[in-house]
């Protein structure tokens, strides 16, 4: 069972969001470390957001959606959460 | 160069000091321990500020994480502590009339003292950063 803090931390921001990160890295051929070191972050990172468990920044996700030409939502989908009412 | 290449110079630049402050303090000399670490500090900052190689947003928000779950957990704990410390001196019981625990009481007032010290310090910060992200009373 988890510390009740964490999760106080854990539902401060909670946005329900999914990531086609995967598929568009697939699409461009790139690995998790050039697109780590194209977007300026860890290999960890690139593994968090693709796996869902990272909600990158704003700045990040445009600097994601300008590498390959898309929208934000087209890679970012919002799937409930904060913005539901 | 990029991050993965700097992290293991870090690594390398790291045992290196780590290699030289032991070698110093084994033949007691502190000065060059001490300039040993200032100088591996100085470097890696130098390397980093020239590599342009910024602080990972991830590792960054997980910073922000553990340093306020660390203030949420030590706060209360000292202030607690200090309490639970100085609570028997002041209603005057036995053991403590007798001067035994003389030494909790001063631990107790240190620890009111490290409470208010981090209050203040969270405070004054928080002010200051939510002033830098735009809080404040700039109202139109």
């Amino acid at each position: 069972m988890p510390f009740p803090i964490f999760l106080l931390i854990e539902n401060m921001g909670a946005v329900i969001m999914k990531s086609k990160l995967k598929v568009f890295r697939a699409m461009h051929d790139l690995t998790q470390e050039e697109l780590a070191d194209k977007i300026g972050v860890s290999r960890q990172t690139v593994i968090a957001i693709e796996s869902d468990k990272y909600l990158p920044s704003l700045g990040l996700a445009f600097k994601i959606a300008k590498l390959f030409k898309v929208k934000v939502e087209d890679i970012f989908i919002n799937e409930g959460g904060i913005n539901d009412d | 160069m990029n991050r993965k290449k700097y992290k293991q110079l870090r690594v390398v630049v790291f045992l290196f000091i780590l290699a030289i402050v032991c070698l110093a303090v084994i033949s007691n000399s502190y000065l060059l321990a001490t300039v040993g670490a200032l100088t591996g500090m100085l470097f890696m900052t130098a390397m980093r500020l020239k590599t342009k190689i910024g602080i990972d947003e991830r590792e960054k928000t997980i910073r922000e994480k553990a340093a306020q779950l660390t203030y949420a957990i030590f706060a209360p704990t000292i202030g607690i502590g200090a309490f639970l410390l100085l609570f028997p001196s002041l209603s005057r019981l036995s053991v403590f009339s007798k001067g035994e625990f003389i030494y909790l009481e001063s631990l107790g007032m240190v620890f009111v003292y490290l409470t208010l010290f981090l209050i203040a310090l969270y405070a004054i910060s928080y002010f200051f950063i939510n002033r830098k992200y735009g809080g404040g009373n700039n109202e139109e």
